[in-house]
């Protein structure tokens, strides 16, 4: 119960109090959360047990228990498959999805500081139209862009999936409310009287103490670009444009032909959400507490 | 600070700019809409110099029979792209380039999609292609219907084929031995061994809703077309005497629990239920003897082909399920090159080993059929030779079997109507019913003149 | 909705100060624009037309003008109706159930030990992070009757169920949006959380408040926005439900092509039908805004 007790201890705020229930409680809660991690990692856990298994083995043992370990034969041939290919759709996704979500974010940040420490003509008004974005669902959007990129010609080049994904309405709505919180307006007026321009006060200053709140955005771009999968299935062809996702559908849509593609498209699956969780790792440190000082306040 | 100073009338300049750009274009994406009258030029002539064609294909292992050609054709090179298949979204996707005037050289079309994109402008007729109207007789029958619309040549030539799905029926001889029962020759036999397997706690196969096009097969093989052309218009015969034979047949044994309800198509459901022995036989196409082995390992040597099960004991007749074609774009500037690849690639002995060996296909091509691949005897179902049942199935298909325009259409209404059915919301026969309304709608949709 | 005055302008604002928040809106509004407004123009101008054809059988195609004749088309489909309905029933279930389970972990994270909070964090968001193609693979082995080792225990204690028949299938696509977006959900109120400044919930720790109290008292309250920000997004979310329906489409005899909304319209611009999926997307964007727009209300007035 080591466990327990190092938990407790970390609650300086409760020095002794109620020990009894306090310990209980504490129990309860990791109890909580320990399930709530279970439920979602269980589907999880067949992924991962389903990349050990050879494609025989996929169907004719039970699927949560491992079977003969096959997970460096699967890796190879993942790797090997169609001259690499799939190495080919991670950079790619890596590209789509770290730039995109970069720039995204910028642009975010930009538009949403605008939005709260600035007062013009319209502000409600674009605001409103920004969010509107948001309720356009995506599979109304694809065939018109397509359309659009085949009048500039561009249509199946690295930008036709690249240039939309830098479009976060989502990413400008929160980025305006943390901004409205987190730069305190004295900080602002007091960098103009020392004679700050408007773009050195939002560099050096707002981005600053906006950062926490841009890692969320970042990430959730990050996210919502690496799962796209209408978009680049509309705009490409070339199979070596390809983000992972589009990669591993094509694979998954030849299976029924094909049966070994099943195995790769989990193995796939599996080293996919590597780089997801490798992002959220290394972004994790910036959400230290405090950082979002008045975050989404009313 | 300089930068700061440009930064807002540059940025002014920039949303004027884009506001413009963003007329303009939606104004300009407005005008065009598809079907460029694409048999006003039907003439074909060899373009000269050097020719490079797009061809987009999911083929598996269609870039090795690419680059032979490649090698051998120094003038005229293929450039591949492998997209996903068809119905997974490249038929979408071949529409959008079609309408951006973007689309490839050639194109992987299935059989119940041809149709469809003739309506769009999508094909080029190739019948005045170099070789093209010769090749013809190459092919297995009803594939030269399908790609000549029945016509016999008179109403243009639209794609070349490249492969089929002639229907047959796998089981496992095992369980039938072991029950003492023939495999079936008419469907009434299949019900009754669907019975005696049934004794024994199995199913004898699953009834998926997510395969119509399965369905089309077995009405196929009844001839049971289910559009009609009619002069200028259409005419959906979906509801007819011999699709409700086949419709109220596989009802009945849906009705006693014959068959297996709750297993999809190509689902891992299915596959364990095949290695278990659960679900003891397949009416599938050729391509289907890959699926079997592949997914079902532990059953080796235990499956064995027979012809389907006929209506009407004595006859010879065989439904078709899937096989594509290769299609000459509409939009191409070098037909008879196009033409050319795609004679090459779906008669050349060496280009159909490859795309036999790598891809699985079961050519269309009367040579195919003879590759030595298809004559071996098949160590996973007992050493059977099974593709001499499948090339005398490839025969027996009928070849005045029309697909409609809107298939797509057509499959949904019925996957959905028979996911109901399955359901218990209403019979098989009721789906045909309003399949045939619903595909009358989707046809007026399409402004295009139904017959009655 | 949140939003903060801007700074009272104490001196004559100069020209540069004007033009400044254009400068900062621009780079968003150029790419939104081209790639939001403009598509979204051109499918509204779609869905004012239809198709003729002129020159038989295979002639070709033109769009002709035929005002609001495809948005009565899509309101008089027998699908129309029941997929909102659908959607709309689904929304007011699971939506309130996730965003309280997000709540509960976004709370308990929030006091919960550091080094537990990482791992918990990080599991709880993976979910989002998997692409759909593969979650549906996942799910589909987790829900099939003759696979899935949760019916097998369900079955072990005696309990019939089918998790993808009729009667339990919206529940079995809720479990799979709630699964998807619980983490990401969280996420968001975690971030309001942790902006809570610490020594309110001291200050009513010293007057004798217990957690739950701090939690549902405080806390709460403070991070309200935040919570209506994740429920207008969930309802936007719901209407747009596409990729678990289709999925389920391949398992499920309940489901058909035009479950939801959204795969009724991807459905009919596959069968060629532009127009009259673009007239779907439209009235599907104006439901979302109407019943996003009413949310907002609802909230800000009980808010006072």
């Amino acid at each position: 119960m080591s466990f327990l007790t190092r938990t407790e201890g970390a609650h300086a705020a409760a020095p002794g109090r109620r020990p009894a229930a306090g310990r209980l409680s504490v129990a309860a809660a990791v109890a909580f959360m320990t399930l709530a991690a279970c439920y979602m990692l269980l589907p999880v856990y067949w992924l991962l047990v389903s990349a050990t298994k050879s494609q025989s083995d996929l169907v004719s043992t039970p699927g949560l228990l491992p079977a003969e370990w096959h997970l460096g034969d699967n890796l190879t041939a993942l790797f090997e498959q169609q001259d690499g290919v799939f190495g080919r759709w991670l950079l790619n996704s890596l590209l789509y999805a770290g730039v995109g979500a970069a720039i995204a974010t910028f642009l975010a940040a930009a538009a949403g500081y605008a939005l709260a420490k600035y007062t013009f003509t319209g502000r409600e008004a674009l605001f409103s139209v920004i969010l509107g974005g948001v309720l356009v669902p995506a599979t109304a959007l694809a065939l018109p862009l397509f359309l659009l990129f085949a009048e500039v010609d561009a249509t199946n080049t690295f930008w036709s999936v690249f240039l939309p994904s830098v479009v976060s309405p989502f990413g400008v709505y929160l980025s305006r409310i943390f901004a409205a919180a987190s730069v305190p307006d004295e900080v602002v007026e007091a960098a103009r009287m020392d004679g700050a321009g408007e773009l050195r006060i939002f560099c050096g200053i707002a981005l600053r103490m906006m950062s926490p709140a841009l890692v969320t955005v970042f990430l959730f771009q990050f996210v919502v670009i690496w799962n796209n999968f209408l978009l680049p299935l509309v705009m490409l062809q070339d199979d070596t444009l390809y983000p992972v996702t589009l990669g591993l559908f094509t694979w998954q849509s030849q299976t029924s032909r094909l049966p070994e593609l099943q195995t790769l498209t989990i193995v796939g699956a599996l080293v996919s959400v590597v780089p997801i969780v490798l992002t959220f790792l290394m972004l994790q440190r910036y959400w230290r507490a405090g950082l979002t000082a008045g975050a989404v306040k009313s | 600070m300089a930068m700061r100073a440009h930064t807002s009338p540059m940025a002014r300049r920039c949303m004027i700019g884009a506001a413009v750009v963003a007329l303009t274009a939606a104004t300009g994406c407005g005008g065009g809409d598809s079907g460029d009258d694409a048999a006003a030029d039907a003439s074909c002539k060899p373009s000269s110099g050097k020719v490079t064609l797009q061809y987009w294909s999911w083929v598996p292992g269609m870039q090795e029979a690419v680059d032979l050609w490649n090698g051998q054709n120094p003038d005229v090179q293929v450039k591949l792209k492998t997209t996903p298949a068809g119905n997974a979204g490249t038929y979408q996707n071949m529409s959008n380039a079609l309408k951006a005037d973007k689309a490839p050289d050639l194109g992987q079309i299935e059989y119940d999609s041809l149709a469809s994109f003739r309506l769009k402008g999508g094909l080029r007729d190739i019948a005045q292609c170099p070789g093209v109207s010769e090749a013809q007789e190459k092919f297995v029958d009803w594939t030269r219907s399908q790609v000549d619309f029945g016509a016999g040549g008179e109403d243009g030539i639209w794609a070349v084929p490249q492969d089929t799905g002639p229907m047959a029926m796998f089981y496992r001889k095992d369980v039938f031995d072991k029950l003492g029962i023939e495999a079936p020759t008419t469907w009434e036999e299949y019900a009754a061994a669907a019975r005696e397997v049934k004794q024994d706690g199995k199913y004898i196969t699953h009834f998926s809703q997510t395969d119509p096009n399965w369905f089309t097969g077995l009405l196929w093989q009844n001839q049971a077309t289910m559009f009609e052309r009619d002069g200028d218009a259409w005419k959906v015969t979906v509801d007819r005497p011999e699709s409700r034979q086949v419709a109220d047949y596989w009802q009945k044994l849906i009705d006693d629990e014959l068959v297996a309800t709750d297993l999809q198509g190509f689902s891992p459901a299915l596959y364990k239920a095949w290695n278990s022995g659960e679900v003891v036989t397949w009416v599938s196409a050729a391509w289907g003897y890959s699926t079997i082995r592949d997914n079902a390992k532990s059953t080796e040597g235990k499956w064995a082909v027979a012809p389907m099960p006929q209506w009407d004991a004595g006859d010879q007749r065989a439904g078709n399920w899937g096989g594509s074609t290769t299609a000459v774009l509409s939009g191409t500037e070098h037909p008879a090159e196009a033409a050319e690849f795609a004679l090459w690639l779906n008669t050349d002995p060496e280009a159909l080993e490859i795309l036999n060996r790598e891809g699985g296909l079961y050519p269309a091509a009367k040579a195919g059929l003879d590759l030595p691949a298809l004559k071996q005897p098949v160590d996973f179902y007992g050493k059977q030779k099974i593709f001499d049942v499948f090339a005398q199935a490839s025969a027996d298909v009928d070849t005045d079997f029309t697909w409609g325009p809107t298939m797509t259409d057509t499959y949904r209404f019925l996957s959905d109507g028979t996911a109901g059915a399955v359901g218990g919301e209403g019979t098989l026969g009721d789906v045909l019913k309003q399949t045939q309304s619903q595909s009358v709608d989707s046809l007026r949709k399409q402004s295009l003149d139904v017959a009655d | 909705m949140t939003s903060t005055a801007a700074p009272p302008s104490t001196r004559r604002r100069r020209p540069r100060r004007a033009l400044a928040p254009y400068a900062f809106l621009a780079p968003f509004l150029i790419p939104f624009v081209l790639f939001t407004l403009v598509p979204v123009g051109y499918a509204f101008w779609q869905s004012l037309h239809k198709t003729e054809r002129v020159g038989g059988t295979f002639g070709s195609t033109r769009p002709v003008f035929a005002g609001f004749e495809q948005y009565a088309d899509v309101v008089r489909e027998p699908f129309f109706a029941d997929s909102v309905i659908r959607v709309g029933l689904f929304a007011l279930v699971q939506i309130p159930v996730m965003l309280l389970f997000a709540l509960a972990l976004a709370l308990l994270l929030d006091s919960a030990v550091a080094r537990l909070k990482r791992f918990f964090r990080l599991v709880y968001f993976v979910p989002y992070g998997i692409p759909g193609v593969v979650a549906a693979l996942m799910w589909a082995f987790l829900y099939d009757p003759r696979l899935s080792p949760v019916v097998d225990l369900f079955r072990s204690a005696g309990v019939q169920v089918d998790l993808l028949g009729s009667d339990a299938i919206l529940f079995s696509i809720g479990n799979v949006v709630t699964w998807t977006y619980t983490g990401y959900n969280m996420l968001i109120l975690y971030a309001a959380l942790q902006a809570v400044p610490s020594d309110i919930g001291e200050a009513a720790r010293v007057d004798g408040a217990g957690n739950w109290t701090i939690a549902l008292r405080i806390k709460l309250p403070l991070i309200r926005p935040a919570l209506v920000l994740t429920g207008v997004f969930s309802i936007i979310g719901t209407f747009q439900l596409f990729t678990e329906p289709q999925v389920f489409r391949s398992i499920s005899t309940s489901v058909t092509s035009t479950y939801t909304p959204n795969l009724a319209a991807y459905s009919l611009a596959s069968g060629d039908n532009y127009s009259e999926a673009a007239a779907l997307s439209v009235l599907l964007a104006a439901v979302t805004f109407l019943l996003s727009f009413a949310f907002l209300h609802f909230t800000s007035r009980r808010q006072g």
